[in-house]
């Protein structure tokens, strides 16, 4: 399958973070959730998939392209929405529909001012005066409006109340219609995730813990609870982490078929986004 | 690059009001024999294009553009562009207004000498944008506020102790001897070295900036 973005081996330290050896690809036309606690590492790989980071090493590759060899080709088919970055706030969609429409050549108005009827946005006024959930769907607008082929998104639903988020997800939806286009989505609402993505890359301390279809994640991964002197006979290669709690153990298992033939468990839970994302980061080895 | 000057202008357009009261304050001061304020309205198009530089550093503009087409180069280009428009607007604007001032209150019109001070004019606005921009770029609004206070100041110094300790008698008969066109043509140039040289400086800080 042909990758939309591809990156290998990317560092970039700081004095007091560091990202280590990121590598993950996304496949064309699939939705990659990225996720990870704040301060994980998420905004930074993404900051360095766009160049807005320098001085870091590794490769990173979209649409097969270099991303700093063709900078300026890449970004005209890559739609962004970046956590607190967009125009200054004294703007209008009006005046953002006028200014892409002259930097990209795909900048399609007609589809940009649909959205802006449908999410009632109005087109007069200064985008100071409008709600967070509405700013992050002009973002959103402005984003898919020149027709891009890859949607890099950092938290877009953060702020949206149920509805809009619905309305949201549909629209990313609708973009994935298109086998050629794909999502890196970053988010802290992993439900989302769990209905809309295709892959699930885990990033934590700088590190990329798992990067895995959502499928074989949610299919395959689970959650044993088990007392403490069931927990005693589970060898430790047999399990990825577990949690002491009040009465009971919980433990991941990353193949619930063999655990359970292996230790003759009946009830394996399945696994939530978030379940996975508190046992690798609070678990125990 | 077209797109970010229309952002730039977009953004400007609420000070435009402003311009309009200087215009008129300029006008009002210029029939009634008061101050020369001519200087004022090409200066005030560099102070109200700094404003963008807080407006897009508050919504993070800067890094949202570097994620465009040629977002970086474009984002520097713009700025210098549309304050260069500005200043030039504004200084057509002094030069008809001088003229009808003139002619309304002699009966005659001094071509020479309203061209010659709006260069001098232009001169003194160009040489400021030509230090503040690049300071800017590198350090950030809000900071480069502290750097140009201390530049200007240090301009101050350095040409006192230049008028102090260097005899300038023999550069100034130079000067006097030199064709007026030719010192006119010297200015122009300088104005185009300073903003040139001004403008690729803050290209390089920008285009190598962790935003």
């Amino acid at each position: 399958m042909e990758n939309i973005l591809e990156i290998n081996n990317l560092c970039k330290k700081y004095d007091n973070f560091e990202l280590k050896n990121i590598s993950f690809k996304l496949p064309k036309g699939m939705i990659m959730g990225f996720i990870g606690e704040n301060g994980a590492g998420k905004t930074t790989t993404i900051k360095a998939i766009l160049n807005i980071i320098k001085n870091y090493s590794g490769d990173i590759k979209i649409f097969g392209l270099d991303n700093n060899n063709y900078d300026s080709k890449i970004k005209e088919d890559i739609g962004v929405v970046l956590d607190d970055m967009f125009f200054p706030e004294i703007l209008t969609p009006k005046d953002i529909n006028n200014t892409m429409k002259s930097i990209y050549k795909n900048w399609d108005s007609k589809m940009f001012n649909n959205y802006l009827n449908d999410f009632k946005l109005n087109n007069n006024k200064q985008i100071k005066t409008f709600s967070k959930g509405m700013r992050k769907k002009l973002e959103i607008i402005t984003a898919i409006s020149h027709h891009p082929k890859l949607l890099i998104l950092d938290e877009p639903t953060s702020g949206l109340d149920p509805v809009a988020r619905a309305e949201v997800i549909d629209i990313f939806q609708k973009f994935i219609q298109n086998d050629d286009c794909s999502i890196l989505l970053s988010s802290h609402i992993t439900t989302d995730l769990e209905h809309i993505a295709d892959y699930i890359t885990f990033i934590n301390d700088g590190e990329i813990v798992l990067s895995k279809t959502c499928d074989e994640l949610l299919n395959r991964y689970g959650i044993v609870k088990c007392t403490d002197i069931e927990f005693k006979k589970i060898s430790k290669k047999d399990y990825i982490k577990y949690k002491k709690n009040k009465y009971n153990y919980e433990v991941l298992v990353d193949d619930k078929k063999s655990f359970k033939n292996k230790y003759n468990v009946d009830v394996i839970d399945r696994i939530t986004l978030d379940d996975l994302m508190v046992l690798m980061i609070k678990g125990m080895k | 690059m077209i797109g970010f000057i229309k952002k730039d202008v977009a953004m400007i357009k609420s000070n435009f009001k402003l311009l309009g009261i200087l215009i008129v304050v300029y006008t009002i001061m210029g029939l009634y024999g008061k101050m020369d304020i001519s200087f004022i309205l090409p200066f005030m198009s560099v102070v109200i294009m700094i404003s963008t530089f807080s407006y897009d550093n508050f919504n993070k503009w800067e890094e949202y553009a570097s994620t465009l087409p040629d977002g970086r180069r474009c984002c520097v280009k713009s700025k210098y562009i549309t304050t260069l428009l500005m200043i030039l607007i504004t200084s057509i604007i002094v030069i008809i207004l001088s003229f009808i001032i003139s002619y309304i209150n002699t009966k005659t019109i001094n071509y020479e000498q309203t061209f010659v001070s709006m260069l001098g004019t232009v001169f003194g606005t160009l040489l400021v944008l030509s230090f503040m921009y690049p300071v800017i770029y590198k350090f950030g609004v809000e900071k480069a506020r502290i750097g140009i206070f201390i530049t200007v100041f240090g301009i101050v110094i350095i040409g006192d102790l230049l008028v102090k300790y260097i005899n300038f008698t023999n550069i100034m008969k130079i000067l006097n001897n030199m064709n007026e066109y030719i010192l006119i043509l010297l200015l122009i140039l300088s104005c185009i070295i300073f903003i040139y040289v001004s403008y690729r400086i803050s290209l390089k800080i920008h285009l190598h900036k962790e935003l």
